[in-house]
């Protein structure tokens, strides 16, 4: 399985008269797991619904490996690899763990194959495994602790096999353990050599999972360099001091422990 | 001995107001759409399956077998309620963002309806016509008891078929598919289900399940009429309700409980009332028990 490049040149969104991405341009390079921050508003999931799909880009290019896929259908942009996870959960309450899995391998499935052949159920079963959820398949996720359905969904967007695997929050709200956990099945899912895009608040959790951070404020790109790099730099601080200071703060304090 | 007869004569009817049913909650339970056009394709199906097959002065009066007929009137239900998805439905959320916020769709819908009888009327007249299968005897008789062929055709085909809508809605992947579009559509296109191509299919089946009971009503009935599908989907509404919304099994009970009831209402109290006991039921299963006998609907859940 190869990582793809995601490239995005000159894009603009704006919603009513409200620019939220300003003529935005970087690159996700290849099998980088790369972070994308910023303080809140910044227009971080923004840029997951435009290259996801969820909304068309005003201008500017999103490509994918060179290609442009700034026009593709939402369900297209996953058979061209892209796959995501929210910041708000989005499974189907009412279906089981291991149906809302699946879900993520649909585009690859014709239309009248059975869902639960057992090849297809074992393999599904292998990829829970893997991220410590073997004890759920059958379970339906409504009643599922809020870190469990967290991970349920980053075994749902790997099912689609991407090539760039893009994370809005995935440690939020997860403990201390969860969240390593996480990180370990991030960290194996990169070693495979899928690309990683990352939107996260937790900078304990960048830094050791993430090799590249990009930063926005106000849809624009500010910095752009290594997890050690973005602490020093005075456009990064005066965006967090100046509207979130308790993001660096927490971030020290991460530091000293 | 009588009470024998009714209780059978019930179930007969109910097995058709089952099939209509169940299309009524399919839409229900996937789209949260109350699709009005049911009635016209269950119509439309019976006329064109009595067009075909008899012989006569009217147009497209070709005199073929009545298995052909049948076949093509439930064809033409099908296309026709392609046709309806394109131009409810689907143009209706392309310009509207979610159909299923707007009420919309129902009204496009019920004007699809208006329009399907009055294009049949045009085509045929608004008489009755006498749509007969060629074979002699339609009846069983035992132990003093009738029970129509038809009838029993109906109301094991309707269980044939929602036992394999039930399978298939539960372990294919198109099945799987479409409850993902039924709890949440827009997270399921960002999964990679292409919704505008999955969507038609409901209506395929609906299409074909409205137009089955539509020929088999004909041929129970020997009558057909512009009209038949009015009367068939207060019934089948009701029936839906009783079943709980969404739920294709409780739609088969549903229909066969409102067959029951009529039956009994119209041999106790005569033909003129047999809409209140059937309204009635609606509106206290509304009062007292909105979800319907069954509590929980699978499909439609978490939707009303």
């Amino acid at each position: 399985m190869n990582g793809a490049e995601l490239s995005l040149a000159g894009v603009c969104k704006s919603f009513g008269g409200l620019t939220v991405i300003d003529h935005l341009g970087f690159t996700v390079k290849r099998g980088s797991r790369t972070a994308l921050i910023g303080p809140n508003g910044a227009g971080k999931t923004t840029v997951f619904n435009l290259v996801s799909g969820v909304y068309p880009i005003d201008d500017g290019t999103i490509s994918l490996d060179g290609e442009d896929i700034s026009i593709v259908s939402p369900a297209g942009r996953i058979g061209h690899g892209i796959s995501r996870s929210f910041q708000n959960i989005r499974l189907m309450p009412h279906l089981s763990t291991i149906e809302n899995v699946m879900l993520g391998e649909h585009w690859r499935r014709p239309a009248f194959s059975l869902a639960r052949g057992r090849r297809a159920v074992e393999s599904v079963k292998a990829a829970l495994a893997d991220a410590g959820l073997q004890t759920y398949p059958g379970q339906v996720v409504a009643n599922l602790p809020y870190g469990i359905q967290k991970r349920i969904e980053v075994v749902r967007a790997l099912l689609a096999e991407p090539k760039i695997l893009m994370l809005d929050e995935p440690a939020a709200g997860l403990n201390n353990a969860e969240s390593d956990d996480l990180r370990a099945l991030l960290e194996r899912v990169s070693a495979r050599g899928i690309t990683l895009l990352v939107v996260e608040h937790d900078m304990h959790f960048v830094r050791r999972l993430c090799d590249h951070v990009v930063v926005l404020n106000f849809g624009r790109l500010i910095f752009e360099g290594t997890p050690e790099e973005v602490h020093r730099d005075p456009a990064v601080l005066e965006a967090y001091l100046g509207t979130d200071a308790r993001a660096v703060q927490s971030d020290n304090t991460a530091k000293a422990r | 001995m009588q009470s024998a007869q009714q209780l059978i004569n019930g179930l007969m009817l109910g097995g058709i107001l089952a099939f209509v049913a169940v299309a009524f909650t399919l839409t229900i339970g996937m789209l949260n759409f109350l699709n009005f056009t049911i009635p016209a394709l269950f119509m439309l199906a019976a006329m064109v399956t009595w067009a075909l097959s008899a012989s006569g002065e009217h147009i497209f009066a070709l005199g073929l077998p009545w298995y052909a007929a049948a076949a093509i009137g439930i064809a033409v239900a099908m296309v026709a309620s392609l046709i309806i998805e394109r131009f409810t439905y689907r143009y209706l959320k392309a310009h509207y963002g979610d159909a299923t916020e707007h009420a919309l769709p129902l009204v496009s819908s019920l004007g699809f309806l208006i329009i399907f009888e009055h294009a049949v009327i045009t085509l045929w007249g608004s008489d009755p016509q006498r749509l007969e299968l060629p074979f002699r005897d339609m009846d069983l008789h035992f132990a003093g008891l009738i029970v129509g062929i038809p009838h029993l055709f109906s109301l094991g085909l309707a269980i044939t078929l929602v036992w394999v809508l039930s399978w298939l809605l539960k372990r294919s992947s198109i099945g799987r598919a479409l409850r993902a579009i039924a709890e949440n559509p827009d997270a399921a296109t960002l999964m990679g289900v292409e919704v505008a191509r999955i969507v038609p299919v409901v209506f395929l089946v609906t299409g074909m399940l409205s137009a089955l009971a539509g020929i088999l009503y004909g041929f129970s009935y020997s009558t057909v009429t512009p009209y038949i599908g009015d009367a068939v989907a207060t019934d089948a509404i009701t029936g839906m309700v009783l079943g709980g919304l969404g739920n294709v099994w409780g739609a088969i009970v549903g229909g066969l409980l409102v067959g029951l009831i009529k039956v009994f209402a119209i041999s106790q109290f005569g033909a003129e009332i047999e809409k209140i006991p059937v309204w009635g039921l609606l509106l206290l299963i509304l009062i007292i028990r909105p979800t319907g006998i069954f509590g929980k609907s699978r499909l439609g859940r978490g939707k009303f």
